[in-house]
């Protein structure tokens, strides 16, 4: 579904990302972990399509097309989605308002018919029971004084809403506490089926406990330094990231 | 020009001052901005000849001829400025003395000397008008004109009424410069909703010029929208001169390629105990060129006024300037007053995290500009209006991002 060849990104001058090699299958979810600073979050922007960053090299393929020629709103239509980090605040527009433009425009994309007011109404409120998330909340502003909790619950409703083939979930865990945590995790793997696949991007292992990963990758320096099975993450926890920096001499 | 034909001396003694100084130019401080300058060299038809346009409207003003059509509403009159003042000795006695026009900028002169039509809409004490008033304000002619429209809204105590204005240029028609001047007086515990819709031909350049007076206990919310027009100054000037009096100003403008949209806002604050509340907005388009000028005065009677004063501007596009400008002169010494101006671009963060869902950039800065001037429209509580409002600005956004 996602391949990655010798990613190589950066902002201004400064090089993030060093060559990163990833392939990801339909049904696989992939926790990428790493200390602060190792490029997990660029590398999250970079597939969704920031422009803040400069790809300097290497190819992403996804589903086939070259994923770094699209535009992010093509990226979203081809079924890439990101949660963000730290979802924006828009005043003066609803989630349900934009996630309307949203889906009709992906629908267009893909030759669908618009969907219309009664037919949203019902797969909203499907979708709304995931996460446990209300209709007051999505008729506000965007993010706008929502809690921590609120946001993270709001970016898993839009990814249920547009059921992508692959997600990305950059830090979703931070400022979440135990019990968001769990709706978060639930709504996600209610999400997960055979046909789509999940990047999760995390600093911490607690959210592994109830998102379990396939397979398990260290970022640190803008590289994958070492990969393993659900058991790395938990090695990780106990040990740290030190004993892998020194394996690799440094 | 028309000399001969003036009468009155007072109209005399208007077109000399006016021929002394001529169109504003930006050597003129509130004019630095927005120049009129062109206009003084121009080959110009002073009166124009008067239109014949179908409108629904029930007030009319075409080509600066002001008539009612259809049944007025009760306790509504509508007549000449001669015969109002004829029926009313009280104010006739006092006309004179009103509150100077303070706005020395020589195109109330040229109106004053040349507006032949001053009418006045006129509702009686204690009279609610159900059902908005909508006014057609039209101007086209055949070669470049200045057109002299001038209309006196006089609101008697409790009364209460809703003016929607809609001026526009008839399409075909040669450059026209719009010279339009209205005194509004809202009396004890009067209420006026007035929305103003400039939405006029690209060479059309209007000069509104509204002076309102507002006594005790009244209330003015008065839109201003600015959609088009080669050339829009909004002369706004509210003598706020009772207690417990509420003026809200609110404009939005939206100025697109080669068109330039100035807003003077003058709210005097005369007496204790009153508020006032200004909220602007500008989305400013292609190369556009926006200016904003508000002053407050506070007088040293006015104690616990609370002023407020907001404006603020995205520039949708990197060609496009934004002037502006906030006065607060204050004499009093326990009040609230505030104000703040800001002009930026539209937050990248928030059109990248629309784009990550799906939305098309355009449609994402459609969809920001839209929630940005939605906060003024939104006040609008004529349903109509609102409806109409919203979608010319929608369009005029999408043409002017599709480019």
């Amino acid at each position: 579904m996602l391949s990655i060849k010798n990613l190589q990104a950066r902002i201004g001058e400064k090089e993030i990302l060093k060559g990163i090699n990833l392939e990801i299958k339909a049904g696989e979810v992939h926790a990428i972990m790493g200390p602060n600073g190792s490029g997990k979050s660029t590398l999250a922007s970079v597939l969704a399509g920031r422009e803040d960053y400069d790809v300097t090299g290497g190819s992403v393929e996804f589903q086939g097309k070259d994923l770094l020629d699209l535009a992010p709103e093509e990226r979203a239509a081809e079924g890439l989605f990101l949660a963000f980090q730290y979802p924006v605040e828009i005043p003066g527009v609803s989630t349900t308002n934009f996630m309307k433009s949203a889906v009709n425009e992906i629908r267009k994309y893909r030759g669908e018919e618009p969907l219309d007011a009664v037919q949203f109404l019902k797969m909203f409120k499907e979708k709304m029971s995931y996460v446990n998330i209300d209709q007051s909340l999505l008729s506000r502003a965007l993010n706008e004084g929502f809690s921590g909790g609120e946001k993270k619950r709001n970016e898993i409703f839009q990814m249920a809403v547009l059921e992508p083939k692959l997600a990305i979930l950059d830090e979703t865990d931070s400022g979440l506490d135990i019990d968001a945590l769990r709706i978060v995790a639930e709504g996600v793997n209610k999400l997960k089926s055979p046909d789509n696949a999940t990047i999760v991007v995390t600093h911490y292992q607690r959210l592994l406990d109830y998102i379990v990963p396939d397979f398990v990758h260290v970022l640190y320096k803008g590289k994958i330094v070492k990969s393993g099975g659900k058991e790395l993450a938990l090695e990780l926890e106990e040990r740290g990231y030190d004993w892998i920096i020194s394996a690799l001499g440094e | 020009m028309l000399y001969t034909e003036l009468t009155s001396s007072a109209q005399k003694e208007a077109l000399e001052r006016f021929k002394a100084k001529g169109f504003p130019t930006n050597k003129w401080e509130e004019w630095k901005y927005a120049s009129l300058k062109s206009w003084n060299e121009k080959d110009l038809d002073w009166a124009p000849s008067a239109l014949n346009v179908a409108s629904s409207a029930v007030l009319q003003s075409q080509n600066g001829l002001t008539s009612f059509h259809g049944a007025l509403p009760a306790g509504v009159e509508f007549s000449s400025f001669d015969s109002f003042l004829a029926s009313n000795p009280t104010i006739a006695a006092t006309w004179e003395q009103r509150f100077p026009i303070l706005d020395q900028n020589s195109l109330y002169d040229l109106n004053t000397a040349l507006a032949v039509n001053t009418q006045v809409l006129w509702v009686k004490a204690g009279v609610t008008v159900d059902q908005a008033i909508t006014h057609d304000f039209i101007v086209s002619a055949a070669k470049a004109s200045a057109v002299q429209s001038r209309l006196i809204v006089y609101l008697e105590e409790n009364a209460s009424l809703t003016l929607i204005e809609r001026a526009f240029t008839i399409e075909g028609s040669a450059e026209v410069l719009s010279n339009f001047v209205q005194e509004i007086y809202v009396n004890e515990k009067a209420n006026l909703t007035y929305v103003k819709e400039q939405d006029l031909a690209p060479n059309t350049t209007h000069i509104d010029h509204t002076f309102i007076t507002q006594l005790s206990d009244s209330q003015v919310d008065l839109f201003t929208f600015s959609l088009n027009a080669a050339f829009i100054r909004n002369n706004l000037h509210f003598y706020s001169d009772g207690e417990n009096v509420v003026s809200n100003l609110n404009g939005l403008y939206v100025p697109g390629e080669d068109q330039l949209m100035d807003s003077h806002t003058v709210v005097d604050h005369r007496k204790p105990n009153s508020e006032s509340n200004e909220l602007y907005k500008g989305v400013l388009l292609g190369n556009a060129t926006g200016v904003f000028n508000g002053k407050i005065f506070v007088r040293p009677d006015a104690q616990k006024t609370n002023a407020f004063q907001s404006c603020k501007n995205v520039l949708a596009s990197t060609r496009a300037t934004m002037n502006t400008k906030p006065q607060l002169e204050i004499w009093a010494d326990d009040v609230k007053c505030s104000h703040g101006t800001t002009t930026g671009q539209l937050n990248e963060e928030a059109l990248f995290y629309l784009r990550s869902r799906g939305i098309s950039l355009a449609n994402a800065r459609t969809l920001l500009l839209l929630a940005f001037v939605q906060e003024v429209i939104d006040r609008v509580e004529h349903e109509e209006t609102k409806l109409r409002l919203t979608d010319k600005i929608i369009s005029k956004i999408q043409t002017s991002l599709a480019i």
